[in-house]
């Protein structure tokens, strides 16, 4: 019996020993590799960089280069660093040294994980027009990032047919890939605000939210201002709180004053966070005439609104002005308010100065004693 | 015989090194290339250069760094600052510290080089 125990031992540590030799051994091998692969890349980089700045370089690229994950490293490499022209001809190299048509064919892979995720990668930073077919095919694909990749792709090559797929898939995406797409159609500039606009005016009454909301966004990052008159539509007929707040804060970007009489409305909103835009929106306009609307808000129930309504009146012409007389209001809640936005625009540290220097208005002295007690430095 | 350049290139990243140095060679410069802040430093401290291009963000001493540390020892050396940073603070920083020129990464190779050219001619 002792034997049988002492073999059982001794068998267990000689199965240890053996792996723990081979996980040394695969270790070793790993490391090796990926020095090669370094130095290979380093080489690659050399010989890319000198087929960059000149233009018929001696040293040939291998030709079965794009074989060679060192090359594609090499190339991602290079075109993340450089800018210009210069990209143009890194993209013939890839395409001439058939590293692009190879991407393509990892892409169409059935299976390959992380593979095809470096291919999309690759065709996104590198493919020409000639790809844009594949990553059409890959908008649907199954993997959120190969999706994701190829419409920043489409978007890189300027491939408006794509456009039309990419906002349509908008209802379908979870909130992360909406948001990549919706960056990737901000790419496309203003190509891309009539299918955003049909897309919102279509599904706003009932469509998915948050797809309506990303798309509104986009809008206002293209920055169209011909698409403003509809998005003052949208805030004017939506009753979802969520578009609403979109729409308005689109108009702070898009608007003129044809987006006033919505945002105004709007500050009637049953929803505070609606009129907190809408105060926020009024104030990126900055049309003298809304003074007296955001004073009025300077009343609201919430303060949140008060606070915007106080900030948006710092950018009106004549706002600075009214959050002066706003501190004589009978209403507490706006004192407070106005004199917060004050402090915040750096007109309290003038007050307090000038009160140093025996030379405060009657304004500034209106805002001191509002603010005694409250910690004023130097107050 | 015309003037050969000698420059020195201080980046970590490989990628930049290559570029700029094969984009440098072929104008006709010397390039001496360092990976890191500290030899950064001590090349330019020990060795003549006529210019130096520091990257902001490298292992030991920062771009910036370097610049302060020569001019407390009387190191004169025109500067071109290379970085990825996007805030303006560090491109401020970097010319009111007596660099002669920012470039932000990614960079364009020819407006780089045009840049190192009008500073080494001026």
């Amino acid at each position: 019996m002792p034997d049988l125990v002492l073999w059982a031992v001794l068998t267990v540590f000689a199965i240890d020993v053996v792996m723990l030799v081979g996980l040394i051994i695969l270790k070793a091998v790993h490391r090796v590799r990926m020095r090669r692969d370094a130095e290979r890349r380093t080489q690659y980089l050399t010989l890319l960089s000198r087929h960059l700045t000149y233009e018929n370089a001696v040293d040939p690229i291998p030709s079965n280069a794009a074989e060679d994950e060192a090359f594609l490293d090499a190339v991602i490499d290079l075109r993340y660093t450089i800018a210009g022209s210069e990209i143009e001809r890194l993209s013939e190299i890839a395409t001439t040294y058939d590293l692009v048509s190879r991407q393509e064919g990892l892409l169409r892979k059935r299976f390959g994980g992380l593979r095809r995720l470096r291919a999309a990668v690759s065709l996104a930073e590198l493919g020409n027009e000639a790809s844009a077919p594949i990553l059409m095919e890959h908008l649907d694909d199954s993997d959120d990032e190969i999706r994701v990749q190829s419409a920043r792709g489409l978007a890189r090559m300027g491939y408006t047919p794509a456009i039309d797929r990419i906002v349509g898939r908008l209802g379908e995406e979870s909130d992360w890939v909406r948001a990549r797409f919706g960056d990737a159609l901000a790419e496309f500039g203003e190509d891309a605000s009539a299918p955003l606009m049909a897309f919102v005016i279509v599904n706003h009454a009932d469509g998915d939210t948050s797809a309506i909301v990303q798309a509104i966004r986009t809008l206002a990052a293209i920055g169209d201002y011909s698409v403003g008159p509809r998005i003052a539509q949208v805030l004017d007929l939506s009753s979802n709180p969520e578009v609403q707040i979109a729409a308005a804060g689109a108009l702070g970007g898009v608007g003129g004053g044809f987006a006033i009489p919505s945002l105004i409305d709007a500050l009637a909103s049953s929803d505070w966070r609606v009129r907190a835009q809408a105060a926020t929106s009024i104030g990126e306009v900055g049309l003298a005439e809304n003074v007296d609307d955001l004073v009025a808000s300077l009343r609201d129930r919430a303060w949140w609104v008060r606070r915007n309504s106080a900030a948006a009146l710092v950018r009106l012409p004549g706002g600075v002005e009214a959050l002066y007389r706003a501190l004589s209001s009978v209403d507490p809640f706006a004192r407070d308010a106005a004199a917060e936005a004050l402090e915040d625009s750096g007109e309290l540290a003038k007050a307090v100065t000038n009160h140093r220097e025996q030379r405060a208005t009657r304004d500034e002295a209106r805002l001191l004693r509002h603010m005694r007690g409250s910690g004023v430095p130097g107050f | 015989m015309a003037t050969k350049y000698r420059i020195l290139l201080a980046d970590d990243s490989k990628v930049v090194t290559a570029v700029l140095v094969a984009a440098l060679e072929k104008e006709g410069f010397e390039v001496e290339s360092a990976a890191d802040g500290d030899s950064a430093y001590e090349l330019g401290r020990s060795e003549s250069f006529d210019l130096a291009i520091l990257d902001q963000l490298m292992p030991g001493l920062l771009g910036l760094e370097i610049i302060k540390k020569w001019h407390e020892e009387g190191v004169v050396l025109p500067v071109i600052v290379l970085s990825a940073i996007k805030d303006e603070s560090t491109a401020v920083e970097s010319i009111e510290l007596g660099a002669e020129d920012f470039v932000r990464k990614p960079f364009r190779i020819p407006e780089l080089v045009a840049r190192i050219r009008r500073r080494l001619h001026s």
